[in-house]
């Protein structure tokens, strides 16, 4: 069984365990509102995380996901506050925010050759900055709390039956990026990028068009969930989403998408995203102390990695020997 | 070239930095009179203190290559342990110090076993260092903000005066000249630079790249703990959220200064005339009455400019690019 | 037969094509074809200038004069890679292209993926059909679901032989192709040449190997020093007499460093039975102090692993090496103490540390030298590098300067110039002199010689020959990880040692 299936498998199982270890402990957990916000979290999160699987793909990087999120949501409220277009087109429009910041990554990083951190490290501090400058603000100049109050735009953080809207989409988005990606040639294209530059070039792939498309794809994906975060919160603050990128790389990593790029398929990343949510969940069911929840998300990433890490090591180190093996029946030379 | 030629240029390219630190002063005096009055300069101090000591120890990560993303927790978490040592449980200074620097040096030397012997990248064990370490800094102050009332002799670190100036200057000032004898003048920096420059040949020369990595991170690690007691004693508290950002700060400055992120470069002093700028640029910022928050702003776009400048792209050289021969031999 | 005939049997006529690279001449008045369905080996010394045909032809790189034909259309000075792919050209190089985490089917039909007509979606199910009908009507064992990267290396080779051919490539050029495949696989590789043969494919095959040429080859194209020297027709083909060609008879004006001899000075290295699995197998030899022992062999046959081994980098797995009489357990940094030097194969790569000064480069490996304390001084390490400067005649002379932006046989006097400022006892040299001015390796083989003469012993890892004969005192040749012969003795030639690295001994091939 290829090994990726065998740790998606373990990870599943893993997520039941822990699961009803859960439900057995705290009588609230396993109560249809319970669920359904631990679902909703996830997808808050697992929309940005499908974006950012993209990036990983081409073995770049996005830490601007977070300010888009801010920088969105106050683009919303401006649409919102000051003028009177509706929210069905208003809101399609904002997704371009992410779209634009994408485009603004994809240029540094492929025209300069900057390194995909640094750039995404100083747009995040750059959208930031810019989602205070937008805020809408009141007589004094202090960015005033916005509530909004548009029922259509407060309908996207609501349910449809007992699952709420947001868990559709993400699952909806999952499927539709899962399939973009293996069967389509842009798709294909992308995991060359990543795997392979040179040979995807001398191929024929236009590794630069594939690099930008995955910081546009990332940023919508960042764009979309500050939607659906700002209809659920009835708010929007300049301060949503900033910090949010640690849970997004804890999500696709525990998924098993490396960083070294060439491979990962979005439902690792669903699986990284509910296995997260679950143990934040629990944290919190549990009684124990939030702050816990930082250092529980930096240890398993780290072990994550280190575990994987350690198990790719091994398995090119049985792999070698095999071949060596195989190598060494046929060689025997003497010299005379 | 000549050698004179050549000594020549090397001079103006150290000094351009500092003609670049000269021209934003001029800017920012212009654009707020009040930049240059003694009370505002004060008050820039700290911060440029704070990312100053940062910085040298934070350079060798970049030097060998690598990043640490964890500085600013740490600083702010090292506060808080330094607290609980001197006021929850009484324990005097100087122990209480050794034992924060001791804790900062354990996680430097986390990362750097994890990034060496684990082969996980630089960025994500810091990053996930940043993570639990704010965690923990959570944690233990229970997201409270920790007045920190003594004892006298830890406020001093940050408030007291020697010769008329604030010890934290004299701090950031020896750290710096050690970090830069560091660099420049032991067998350490030495090879620390060999192995960001390339790690094979540095091999080949007897240079354990891993052992100097670990070492790398530790300084960076130390040097921010160092920075996180500074920042207690002068702000008098201990907050786990006060660390954040700073590494953006640190990595800015040090750009700046001239130390390439892909490592074999470095310039301590370089750095901390990127301290100063940022600390400058901030406090302008401040003065311009533009909140904190905005400040990431105006830092992004100047680490996009530095780091497009550092890589030798001017006008003439896209021109070059665009239109050159494909012929070169390789 | 007719000349209309002759000519549409031409896959590709290349004329007079001539290459310089800002100043060396590399390809000079080359006149080359390629038949349909005929096996073509390409074959010269390292350095005569067939990769650089090669890279004409692809459009990897552009001819400064000459004419080149493809299937009777002209093709312009400025071809392009796509170019070439467009019109069938297919060029399989040792490190092979394909992507991984794909499948054999992915990689066949990168960027052509067959989609469905109603809708441009990917029909995975009709690219795997035509993939595996594509294997299958080569009759290889692989299927179209299968990933690269469970695949073994010569499984590759053919996923991008399947590649060209799904391209509908006519010519597919194959560089060193058997370079890491076991026997049976070379034989199942072949078998699948003389395939692409019968239908009409011709293949343009570039090898060191003898008895390859030999078997496979319908015309035989020997280069030398960038000239076309002969084209052999299959019935002229003959191991030695390509040897021959390919060396080329030269007057030397150092016909008097062509003996060797052996030494009888004390024993700086005793190694014995050193194996390392597939690397390299039952290695002894001696070395006497101021020897300078030659390394010759193929690319492949383990001089590079060997004298790795020794130098400590890497490991091996059983025998002994004894240093100065006492056992030796090497790794790099008692090497450097104990008086070794090692020059590094690939300059660049690994030589050099490119954005550091000279003084840098030279002080790294000097440092128990400089160091006191832990502290470096710098005015010692000045001094060792003006010391390199000044033995080496490096320019310019400014130590200064980052290494990076010296030219090649100054980078190399920087890494040679390191180890000779110390108290050398043996250096490790690999390949020291690729890429670099004909001054430069006068001057480099000046040194070694001084080396020599002051009691310092020398291993040489050389593929060129005329360097290797001249200037080693004894050479050993290595042929698939084993010594297969010593020249100790007499007056050895550039064509003795090729034949022993191919494995010409006594008339057979080994």
């Amino acid at each position: 069984m290829p090994i990726s299936t065998l740790r998606r498998l373990i990870l599943i199982g893993l997520f039941f365990v822990i699961g009803g270890i859960l439900s057995f402990i705290s009588p609230s957990f396993l109560t249809q509102g319970n669920i359904m916000t631990l679902l909703q979290e996830a997808s808050q999160t697992g929309i940005v995380a499908i974006g950012f699987t993209l990036v990983l793909i081409t073995a770049g990087i996005d830490m601007s996901i977070g300010a888009v999120i801010a920088v969105t949501a106050m683009v919303c409220v401006n649409f919102l506050s000051y003028t009177h277009i509706p929210a069905l087109v208003f809101i399609p429009l904002s997704l371009l925010t992410g779209v634009a910041a994408g485009l603004f990554n994809g240029f540094f990083i492929t025209h300069f050759k900057l390194p995909e951190f640094i750039v995404t490290l100083a747009s995040r501090g750059i959208l930031a900055g810019v989602a205070l400058l937008i805020a809408v603000k009141d007589a004094d100049g202090f960015i005033s709390n916005v509530y909004i109050q548009d029922p259509v735009y407060l309908g996207f953080g609501g349910t449809v039956g007992p699952v709420y809207i947001v868990t559709i989409v993400f699952i909806g988005l999952a499927f539709l990026t899962q399939f973009f990606m293996k069967r389509t040639r842009t798709g294909t294209n992308i995991y060359a990028t990543g795997a392979n530059a040179t040979a995807a070039r001398l191929s024929g792939i236009n590794t630069d068009r594939s690099i930008y498309f995955v910081y546009m794809f990332s940023g919508f994906c960042a764009s979309l969930a500050a939607i659906f975060l700002s209809a659920r919160m009835m708010t929007a603050m300049p301060e949503f989403g900033i910090g949010s990128e640690m849970d997004v790389i804890a999500a696709v990593v525990i998924g098993g998408t490396p960083f070294t790029g060439g491979v990962g398929d979005i439902w690792g990343t669903v699986i990284g995203t509910l296995f997260l949510a679950l143990i934040k969940n629990g944290i919190l069911k549990l009684g124990i102390s939030p702050y816990i929840q930082p250092i529980v998300i930096g240890g398993i990433i780290v072990v994550v990695v280190v575990v994987d890490v350690w198990y790719k090591a091994f398995a090119e180190n049985l792999s070698k020997k095999a071949i060596d093996r195989r190598k060494r029946s046929v060689k025997a030379t003497v010299a005379p | 070239m000549s050698v004179v030629a050549s000594k020549a240029r090397r001079l103006l390219a150290d000094f351009r930095l500092f003609f670049i630190l000269l021209l934003l002063m001029a800017v920012l005096t212009m654009l707020s009179p009040m930049f240059l009055s003694i009370g505002n300069l004060s008050n820039v101090l700290w911060s440029v203190c704070i990312i100053g000591i940062m910085c040298t120890g934070f350079i060798y990560a970049p030097v060998t290559g690598g990043i640490d993303l964890s500085v600013g927790s740490m600083a702010s978490l090292s506060g808080i342990i330094a607290n609980v040592l001197m006021n929850n449980a009484h324990v005097p200074l100087a122990l209480a110090l050794l034992i924060t620097l001791g804790f900062g040096v354990l996680v430097g030397l986390v990362n750097g076993i994890v990034t060496t012997k684990f082969r996980v990248p630089p960025f994500i064990v810091t990053m996930a260092a940043k993570t639990y370490l704010f965690g923990i800094a959570m944690l233990v102050s229970n997201g409270d903000t920790i007045t920190i009332m003594g004892p006298q002799g830890f406020l001093t670190i940050g408030v007291g005066k020697f010769l008329g100036l604030p010890i934290p200057i004299y701090i950031m000032l020896v750290l710096t000249a050690a970090s830069h004898f560091l660099l420049k003048q032991t067998v350490f920096g030495r090879r620390a630079i060999a192995v960001g420059a390339n790690e094979v040949s540095a091999k080949l020369s007897g240079v354990d790249p891993d052992r100097t990595r670990i070492i790398a991170y530790i300084l960076s690690s130390g040097t921010a703990t160092i920075a996180g007691i500074v920042m207690a004693s002068l702000t008098q508290q201990a907050y786990a959220p006060n660390g954040a950002g700073y590494e953006f700060d640190v990595i800015t400055a040090v750009v700046i200064g001239g130390t390439s992120l892909m490592g074999g470069t470095g310039s301590v002093v370089g750095a901390l005339i990127g301290a100063v700028m940022v600390g400058f640029i901030n406090n302008g910022l401040n003065l311009m009455n533009m909140p904190a928050s905005y400040h990431p702003l105006v830092t992004g776009i100047v680490i996009l400019i530095a780091l497009i400048l550092n890589q030798g792209v001017t006008l003439p050289a896209i021109l070059r690019r665009q239109f050159g021969r494909k012929d070169a031999p390789k | 037969m007719s000349d209309q005939a002759a000519e549409s049997d031409l896959l590709l006529v290349c004329r007079t094509i001539t290459k310089s690279y800002n100043g060396p001449v590399v390809l000079s008045d080359v006149d080359f074809s390629m038949k349909r369905g005929e096996v073509h080996a390409l074959v010269g010394e390292n350095g005569a200038g067939k990769s650089t045909l090669i890279k004409i032809i692809t459009g990897v790189t552009n001819r400064n004069s000459g004419e080149m034909l493809f299937e009777g259309t002209a093709i312009g000075i400025e071809h392009s890679k796509v170019a070439s792919q467009s019109l069938g050209i297919a060029v399989i190089y040792q490190e092979l292209s394909l992507i991984h985490g794909m499948t054999v089917a992915q990689n066949l039909f990168l960027t052509k993926e067959p989609r469905f007509r109603a809708a441009p979606f990917i029909d995975i199910g009709r690219m795997n059909s035509l993939a595996q009908a594509l294997i299958d009507r080569y009759g290889f064992e692989l299927k179209a679901t299968d990933i690269i990267d469970g695949l073994s290396i010569a499984q590759r080779q053919t996923v991008e032989i399947l590649k060209a051919l799904n391209s509908r490539a006519s010519l597919i050029i194959m560089d060193e192709p058997t370079s890491s495949l076991t026997s049976s696989e070379s034989a199942q590789l072949f078998g699948i040449i003389r395939r692409l043969k019968a239908e009409g494919i011709g293949v343009l095959y570039i090898s060191h190997r003898m008895e390859e040429v030999y078997d496979l080859s319908d015309r035989v194209t020997v280069l030398r020093d960038g000239h076309n020297v002969a084209v052999l027709e299959k019935e002229q083909i003959n191991p030695a007499e390509i040897i021959r060609l390919m060396i080329g008879r030269r007057l030397e004006e150092r016909d008097a460093l062509h003996t060797m001899c052996r030494s009888n000075a004390e024993v700086v290295l005793d190694v014995r039975n050193l194996c390392s699995e597939n690397r390299f197998n039952g290695i002894s030899f001696q070395l006497h102090a101021g020897e300078i022992l030659g390394i010759g062999g193929l690319v492949g046959s383990g001089r590079t692993e060997i004298v790795r081994a020794l130098y400590g980098i890497d490991r091996f797995d059983s025998g002994s090496i004894a240093y100065l009489g006492k056992p030796w357990s090497p790794d790099v940094a008692s090497s450097i103490r104990g008086g070794f030097g090692f020059i590094p194969e690939e300059r660049r790569l690994q030589g050099i540390m490119g954005a550091i000064s000279m003084t840098g480069n030279i002080g790294i490996t000097n440092l128990d030298v400089t160091r006191r304390h832990g502290f470096v001084s710098a005015k010692k390490e000045l001094a060792l590098a003006r010391r390199a400067i000044e033995l080496l005649n490096i320019k310019p002379d400014n130590p200064d300067i980052p290494v990076g932006n010296l030219s090649g046989g100054n980078q190399q006097k920087v890494v040679v110039g390191k180890w000779l400022i110390r108290d050398l006892k043996l250096l490790i040299v690999d390949e020291p002199t690729v890429g670099i001015d004909i001054g430069a390796k006068e001057e480099l083989y000046q040194t070694f010689a001084r080396l020599s003469a002051a009691g310092v012993s020398i291993l040489l890892v050389s593929s060129d020959l005329p360097e290797l004969i001249s200037i080693s005192t004894r050479i050993l040749v290595l042929r698939q990880g084993c010594i297969i012969q010593e020249f100790a003795d007499g007056i050895v030639t550039e064509e003795d040692v090729l034949r022993a690295s191919s494995g010409l001994v006594e008339g057979a091939v080994r």
